[in-house]
Formats: structure tokens, C-alpha cells, sequence
């Protein structure tokens, strides 16, 4: 059940970080740029290496989620990158500054819906680097080592 | 016949290129600057306070003055905001009177003041004199403030723009709609990139 859980869980991640990556580059870098300067929380250089460097990074943990490599240190990375983004978006909420969420590029502004939407995307790399960091569990799982009768 | 004709086309030509037009005042710059910038804005909005404020400024200083860009303001009063549309009206009245800047400026910067009280006429008012402030509260009451303002609402929902401040930067045919408050230094280098 918990391997199964984890394939399902860095599929869908690896699906959705691939999209935001490709929504991101397939627009002028100082677009995105904007879009995290928005939320006035980081100096003009930091935007700037941001917008830079975030759509690579998604694109290559999308790729190691789906792949399954390196599994611990994209799910770790995914996770604190996460956290990131919620607690800028759960900023910009309270302080009500109706700014455009910057998560699949530009359009959507920061609302229950999208704080919804990265809950969910937060909980799911939560439990993900749960099960990889416990991948003892995962290697007991019943589906994939199912005990034989010597060790019951 | 053919200059009847002649004159029909170029009739009809100069009311197509003209409708969108806001009318004079609300728009900076010069109107064939190779970039052009809508900004859609509430005066109730804390973000827009800080756009005005920090942005704004540098931003026609350096672009709109110097031919670069052509700026012009939309208004775009959201609903979570009780006295939005009413400050959106007093500033669209004042620029009939030729006092749009030092109207939208004084709303701008008392904006916690009659966000709490409401007191959006007299806030207005404070920065013209007495003759000017009577013409300016009759005008901002005038049902044809209320149509402009509505229809800058309806462009802008037209573009999809769901907060403010929304710029809608258009270089030739390409546009790119930018929600929040933006700082100078991230928009001038966006600036640039498409100026050169």
C-alpha cells in the first residue's frame, strides 16, 4: 500500500512541478520576475536569482520525481520548496493585497482556492517524504516483499 | 465621389484607432511611445499605495517622460472596497478639471484615513480650492463619471484582471498583463528588455 501510495504521490507531483516549470519558461523570465517581486518579500537581486533559477529547479525535481531517482533529496527539496511558497501565499492573503499567485504562470491571483490547491500539493510531499525517509516501511510492504510462510 | 469616399474611410478609420482612447488626462506620455502601459487601479488598495508610491514615481520619470512609454490609468474599484468606486469617480470628475494627478495623489496618500470614515469627497476636495472643490463634488455626482468608470471596470474584465494594480504592458503585438505591486527595479529591467 505505502509503495503504491508512493508512485501515485511523485507522479502527480512530478506532473504538476513539470507544468509549472513549463508554464513559467515558456514565458520572458522577467514575467516571473515580477510576479515573486509582487509579493514584496524578497530584495530586488534575490527576485531576480529566483525567477532565474525556480522554473529549472521544478523542472528538474518534475523529472526525479517521475523518474524516482535521487527520491529522498527531491522529495526533501520539493517539501521546504512547498512550505516556501505557502507561507508567501498565506502572507499575501491575510494581508489582502489580491496579488497573482505566480504558481502556473500569470492570471491567478492569490485566493482560497489556490491556498487550497498548494495545501493539498503540500500534504502530498509531506506524506511523500515520509514514506521515501522510511523506506524500510516501504521495502515490508506486503504488496511488494510479501512475507513467506518461514517468517510468519 | 472618390474624396466623400476618401473622407468615409478616414472617418471611420479615426473613430476605430480613437474609441479605447481614455479621455485626455488619465494618459502620460506620448501616445506612439514604443511601449505601452495600462494600469488598472483602486484607490483603496493598500498594494496600489505602494505601487503609487514606490513605482510609479521613477516609473514616469524615466520612461513616461522620456518617450519610452505611454502610461495610462484605468480605473478598476473592487467591490471589497465600500468606498472604492466612489474615490474612482471623484478622480475621474477631477480630471475634467484638469486636477487628476493631484487628486489621485491626496486619495492615495489619505487613503487609511477615509478607507475608515468615508469621508471620500472631502478628501478630494482638500487639495482645490473652494471653486474648484464645488464644480469637482457636482461632476463626481454626474451620471457620465459614473459610465467612464464603469467602462474601465468592464476593460478590465474584459482582460481578466481579478486584483489590483494590474499593468497591461503591450510592445507591438505582444501583451503582458503584470498583477501587483511591482517594484521599480524588477519593472525597468522588464522595461528594457523590451525596449531593446
Amino acid at each position: 500500500m505505502s509503495r503504491k501510495l508512493a508512485i501515485a504521490l511523485r507522479t502527480f507531483l512530478g506532473i504538476v512541478f513539470l507544468y509549472a516549470a513549463y508554464t513559467k519558461l515558456r514565458q520572458p523570465w522577467l514575467v516571473f520576475a515580477m510576479s515573486i517581486d509582487a509579493y514584496q518579500l524578497l530584495p530586488s537581486w534575490a527576485v531576480l536569482t529566483a525567477a532565474r533559477t525556480l522554473p529549472a529547479v521544478e523542472l528538474i525535481l518534475g523529472v526525479l520525481l517521475l523518474w524516482g531517482k535521487f527520491l529522498r533529496y527531491a522529495a526533501l527539496a520539493l517539501t521546504v520548496l512547498l512550505i516556501g511558497f505557502y507561507a508567501a501565499m498565506i502572507r499575501a492573503y491575510q494581508a489582502g493585497a489580491g496579488i497573482d499567485c505566480g504558481c502556473f504562470g500569470v492570471g491567478e491571483a492569490v485566493s482560497m482556492i489556490t491556498l487550497a490547491r498548494d495545501g493539498v500539493l503540500l500534504a502530498s510531499s509531506l506524506i511523500l517524504t515520509y514514506l521515501v525517509f522510511n523506506e524500510e516501511g516501504l521495502r515490508r510492504s506486503p504488496i511488494l516483499h510479501p512475507q513467506t510462510e518461514s517468517e510468519r | 465621389m472618390k474624396r466623400v469616399m476618401l473622407f468615409s474611410v478616414l472617418l471611420v478609420a479615426g473613430a476605430v484607432f480613437t474609441a479605447g482612447e481614455p479621455p485626455f488626462g488619465r494618459a502620460m506620455g506620448n501616445p506612439s511611445a514604443p511601449i505601452r502601459i495600462d494600469l488598472y487601479s483602486d484607490y483603496q488598495c493598500p498594494a496600489c499605495k505602494v505601487f503609487h508610491q514606490n513605482t510609479l514615481g521613477p516609473l514616469i520619470d524615466n520612461y513616461v517622460k522620456s518617450g519610452k512609454v505611454y502610461l495610462v490609468h484605468r480605473e478598476f474599484p473592487l467591490p471589497i472596497h465600500a468606498h472604492a468606486r466612489e474615490a474612482a469617480c471623484y478622480v475621474s470628475a477631477a480630471e475634467r478639471l484638469g486636477k487628476y494627478v493631484e487628486v489621485g495623489d491626496q486619495l492615495f496618500r489619505k487613503q487609511e484615513l477615509w478607507a475608515k470614515d468615508g469621508d471620500v469627497a472631502n478628501t478630494a476636495c482638500s487639495v482645490l480650492d473652494a471653486n474648484t472643490a464645488k464644480k469637482l463634488r457636482a461632476l463626481a455626482a454626474d451620471p457620465q463619471i459614473a459610465a467612464e468608470v464603469d467602462r474601465d471596470i468592464q476593460a478590465a474584465q474584459a482582460e481578466k484582471i481579478n486584483g489590483t494594480p494590474t499593468m497591461i504592458i503591450t510592445k507591438m503585438i505582444r501583451r503582458y498583463p503584470v498583477p501587483g505591486p511591482v517594484s521599480y527595479a524588477v519593472l525597468s529591467k522588464f522595461l528594457d528588455s523590451l525596449l531593446n
